[in-house]
């Protein structure tokens, strides 16, 4: 069984345990051992890259290190953390001077970085090792003809040489399901949850237009794999309603939760329930059967 | 055409003339010593960064303009720039630009910059408080939520003692402290 160093970051356990569940469910029927790692914290997100390069560097590499130690890969079910950690990752691994900086820094906790870690997002790792053909075998309610629109996050794609992260991953990835992939003109734009603290306008006004973008292209949810663009996208329809006056009624899953549905599981396994707009469509399809 | 006739005034120029004697004539190499300002000399102002950007519209400074006036050496009016913080670095500029600039990952090591002269937003440095004194950004509030879905109440093998200590030695202590 393919084991792994789970790094959950903050904000899925915080905000979105239905995120946490339902990956931990599926990965379990897919076969994937996943293990908490011990001893991590926070990522630090974007923000602490901004303010404060080194000690940004030295968090993750320690994150890192820790991952190294059993030789297993990092998984992770968040964009900000996935980005954080292959970047810091792709840095160090080019600027040994940086790196000799830092393993000064993590001897002293009885550590040292290699850069032989490898780190993935976790859905990643459910495409390259369970591969779409083993997952497909474990559908047994196909989603056939739900119309979805992916938002991949910008922090999961780009900068290309560092994500090594391709789109079509999550494209296959839910046409495993039997869902419909939805392509629409804004696919790859912004969802806005890294300007709201400096300027909640513009964020909702991002938020704002991806959505719409979907909803003209008939999509019947979006899907998600980021708890903050996953917030940004679903709660944050709350605060397009207030400013805008626009209703759109888009149910946010992550892409677990839509896996875990379509091999069988019941909506209150993966927490449903907690996703602000309700999903009814999919849970229409299922029922209308 | 009278009006032309009259040469009193300054030319007419199509964008604000830069006043030479505050150029930071060590600025371009200032950046280009930072982790992604390799590539900086190679922009051929192109705008191809702006075309990409979402957000350009109401900005001041678009990004061709940002890395042109780090060209140029406008060291101060880049470093004190909102755009420089409200970037929502979706590297679509990046992705895009046809010589390699990494024009993203620059404007992070221009807040970097602007971070060490304590030039921050406010909303920025409740971050960083938050950071070292939680040593995370979210923390589990509702941990009936998490047992509900069969998960530990508490995020198993999180800690978050040598996150804080870490963050107090380098410029995160700095900022969050210095007030
Ligand atoms: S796209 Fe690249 S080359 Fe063109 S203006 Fe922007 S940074 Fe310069
Ligand atoms: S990363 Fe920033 S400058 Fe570049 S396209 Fe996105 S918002 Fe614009």
């Amino acid at each position: 069984m393919p084991t792994y160093n789970l790094y959950m970051g903050c904000s899925v356990p915080a905000n979105y345990p239905n995120y946490e569940a339902a990956t931990l469910k599926v990965a379990e029927k897919l076969g994937m051992e996943l293990q908490y790692m011990e001893g991590v914290a926070c990522c630090g997100s974007p923000n602490l890259r901004a303010i404060d390069y080194f000690g940004w560097l030295l968090v993750n590499a320690r994150t890192l290190a820790i991952g190294e130690k059993n030789g297993h890969d990092i998984v992770t079910p968040c964009n900000g953390c996935f980005a954080a950690l292959k970047d810091v990752w792709y840095h160090l691994k080019h600027n040994e001077e940086d790196l000799k900086k830092v393993n000064e820094e993590l001897k002293k906790s009885g550590l040292e970085l290699k850069c032989n870690v490898r780190v993935r997002h976790v859905v990643e790792a459910m495409y390259t090792d369970i591969g779409i053909v083993a997952i497909k075998e474990r559908i047994t309610k196909p989603l056939d003809g739900v119309r979805i629109a992916i938002h991949y996050g910008c922090h999961l794609l780009r900068p290309k040489d560092v994500t090594e992260f391709t789109p079509e991953v999550l494209d296959e990835l839910l046409r495993a399901t039997g869902a419909t992939v939805v392509e629409y003109p804004l696919w790859k734009q912004c969802c806005g949850a890294t300007v709201l603290p400096v300027n909640e306008d513009l964020a909702v006004r991002l938020a704002h237009d991806k959505l719409k973008s979907m909803k003209d292209a008939e999509a019947e949810f979006a899907m998600v794999v980021c708890p903050a663009c996953g917030n940004q996208l679903d709660l944050q329809q709350f605060g397009i309603k207030e400013s805008y006056g626009v209703e759109f009624n888009l149910p946010v899953l992550f892409y677990p939760q839509i896996l875990a549905l379509a091999m069988g599981m019941s909506e209150d396994e993966v927490g449903l329930g907690m996703n602000r707009v309700p999903a009814d469509p999919i849970l229409c399809h299922f029922t209308s059967e | 055409m009278a009006e032309t006739d009259d040469k009193t005034g300054p030319p007419v120029t199509l964008i604000e003339p830069i006043d030479m004697t505050k150029l930071d004539p060590n600025f371009r190499k200032e950046i280009q010593n930072m982790p992604d300002g390799d590539e900086v000399n190679a922009c051929f102002a192109c705008s191809t960064c702006t075309a990409a950007c979402p957000i350009a519209n109401q900005w001041k400074y678009k990004p061709h303009q940002l890395i042109r006036m780090i060209l140029l050496g406008m060291r101060e009016e880049v470093l004190s720039s909102r755009e420089i913080w409200e970037c929502l670095t979706c590297f679509q500029c990046q992705e895009r630009c046809p010589q390699g600039v990494r024009v993203t990952d620059i404007i992070f090591d221009l807040r970097d910059l602007a971070s060490e002269e304590g030039k921050i937003p406010d909303a920025v440095k409740f971050l960083a408080k938050e950071l070292l004194e939680k040593g995370q950004l979210y923390v589990v509030t509702a941990d009936w939520e998490r047992e509900d879905l069969d998960l530990e109440p508490e995020v198993p093998g999180l800690s978050t003692d040598e996150f804080k200590e870490i963050l107090k030695r380098t410029r995160t202590g700095k900022i969050a402290g210095g007030e």
